[in-house]
């Protein structure tokens, strides 16, 4: 079943050092399609910086990061969008002060050509192709239920459905693989229950590979095909929930060493 | 829209007529002012209104424009006034490249990193004026072609006016517009949905500056004298006031305040304050009131004739 190549996402040998602190240190992992992989460690673990290395922030020291057999550690973060890889923040960074509406359009623009010069003249085909554009993002709001809130202002939703609209944003831009980092934080029990059910509807609806970051063990153990766990900037463990839980490596990682 | 476009253009050509036949050439003079401002206006606003690009080198971009149109039309094209609009584009375009130029060191800097790299655009473009004696240097560059008549100067002023907002609003409204509001708003996010921030943000800069360039021509064939202290950081800082004044975002906005800070001045000028100049009192305490009982403008991001 895991052949090379059903790996969706092929990490090899990763490395990253910031000044004398090695922050992630020959990691390596893989992403089965269609698979829910929770990529999970205890503060400073290295997680936000194997995904900022993932989504094009940071250039890996040494390494490989394949997607789709395609090399794209080199690529810059909208390249490696268009390349289908999506990805939501940690702290919620929508714009802000543009409607809701405005921005799942503003993801769907960029995975079509509406030229300049139609744009300058508002020609009748570039008319027709907003409008186009327009109804795709209605109806990608109102299978997520947003779509009553199109003219709000992005800030002036409560936070769960800022998390939700992040969500939604991500998915305009057609991906293959989303990337979730830390998506329960600041949430509370009812919310998460929620944001679960969200996750699996998503991955289903869109047949996408996830990535998921996340603090929450609970979330994590509950919903994830297997998880891979960073300390320190290495690999510790991987593998189904059930055997993640029962690593001594892990436990330590998390509570410490049995005196 | 074409019912409104079609009682723009009768308004525009009553304008023109009143201006032609029951004012004096000071009024007239202030009109095409006004006129060449809110195209400096608009520029700017553009920049640094929808694209949050700080911009404090736009006097470098209109002396590019000024210059070129004025050499151009001098030397080249024999004096025809018939030519000036050729020449305003070719200005334009030198304006452009000099924009492009700029925005490659500079496309990662922002706020007022930004706004330095660009008043130092400025000076240089305004120091190598001052060196330069085909263009005569400090003594400044005399006899520019001039417009027949005011109305022919109103008409073409008021057509390249008429271009500018036009361009510079459907591209606000349009998926470009959208981009750069994004990446004002919030950089990485757009970054990560796929915007190419460095392009977009170069695009701006070029088209601004474009705009900013015919402005400066037109300027010149105005005045028909150009110097380089014309093109100071004075003149940088009063098309920011327009733009500021008038809404950063909003393109009425600033053809309004082009018109209302043209007038203004003028206007205090011939108050009868009994031989005290009070203009430069009483104009800057106006600009403080507006900044603090409204700071995002006269119009804030909103369009005249939008809800």
């Amino acid at each position: 079943m895991t052949t090379e190549s059903n790996h969706v996402l092929n990490i090899k040998n990763l490395n990253l050092s910031f000044g004398g602190i090695k922050a992630v240190d020959q990691v390596d992992f893989h992403i089965s399609k269609n698979e829910l992989l929770g990529l999970i460690g205890p503060n400073g673990a290295g997680k936000t910086t194997v995904f900022n290395m993932i989504s094009g922030f940071y250039q890996a020291d040494s390494g490989s990061i394949q997607f789709n057999e395609k090399e794209i550690s080199a690529l810059s973060p909208d390249q490696i969008n268009k390349a289908g890889i999506a990805r939501t923040f940690q702290n919620i960074r929508l714009f802000g002060q543009l409607t809701v509406l405005d921005n799942v359009l503003l993801a769907l623009q960029q995975t079509i050509n509406l030229g300049w010069f139609e744009s300058l003249f508002r020609t009748k085909t570039y008319i027709e192709k907003e409008r186009l554009l327009t109804n795709e993002c209605l109806a990608l709001l109102k299978i997520f239920n947003l779509d009553q809130y199109q003219n709000e202002e992005a800030n002036n939703l409560p936070y769960g459905l800022q998390r939700k609209l992040e969500i939604v944003r991500a998915l305009a831009t057609k991906p293959k693989l989303l990337i979730l980092d830390e998506p329960a934080a600041g949430m509370n029990h009812q919310e998460t229950e929620d944001l679960k059910k969200l996750i699996h509807f998503v991955k289903d609806k869109f047949s996408l590979t996830v990535l998921l970051i996340e603090h929450d063990m609970k979330l994590v153990m509950s919903i994830c095909d297997r998880l891979v766990v960073l300390n320190r900037g290495l690999k510790i463990a991987e593998g189904s929930p059930a055997d993640v839980k029962k690593n001594p490596a892990v436990i330590e990682a998390y509570l410490g060493k049995r005196s | 829209m074409t019912k409104k476009l079609i009682l723009f253009f009768i308004s525009f050509v009553v304008t023109g007529l009143i201006c032609q036949f029951f004012l004096n050439s000071y009024i007239q003079s202030l009109v095409i002012s006004f006129l060449v401002n809110a195209i400096m206006a608009l520029s700017l606003n553009f920049i640094t209104g929808v694209a949050n690009q700080f911009s404090l080198g736009h006097a470098g971009f209109m002396a590019l424009g000024a210059y070129t149109s004025a050499v151009i039309t001098k030397e080249f094209f024999g004096h025809q006034w018939f030519m000036i609009p050729i020449s305003a584009l070719i200005g334009g375009f030198i304006a452009s490249f000099a924009g492009y130029l700029v925005s490659l060191p500079s496309f990662k800097l922002r706020g007022d990193y930004l706004a330095i790299v660009t008043f130092g655009f400025a000076e240089i473009v305004r120091v190598v004026i001052l060196n330069w004696n085909y263009v005569g240097g400090p003594r400044g560059y005399s006899s520019i072609t001039a417009w027949p008549s005011f109305t022919v100067s109103f008409a073409i002023t008021g057509i390249f006016l008429f271009i500018t907002f036009l361009v510079l609003y459907n591209l606000k409204i349009s998926w470009f517009g959208r981009n750069l509001w994004a990446i004002n708003e919030n950089e990485i996010a757009a970054e990560v949905m796929g915007t190419p921030i460095a392009k977009n943000k170069r695009s701006a800069f070029m088209i601004s500056s474009f705009f900013a360039g015919v402005g400066g021509a037109l300027y010149a064939h105005h005045v028909s004298y150009i110097s380089p202290a014309t093109f100071g950081f004075l003149m940088s800082v009063q098309i920011l006031i327009f733009a500021v004044f008038g809404g950063l975002g909003s393109m009425s906005g600033s053809v309004l305040s082009a018109m209302i800070l043209t007038a203004l001045p003028e206007v205090l000028r011939s108050l009868p304050t009994g031989g005290i100049d009070l203009r430069m009192i009483i104009f800057p305490i106006l600009l403080i009131l507006v900044m603090i009982l409204r700071p995002q403008g006269l119009m804030g991001r909103k369009e005249i004739f939008e809800k």
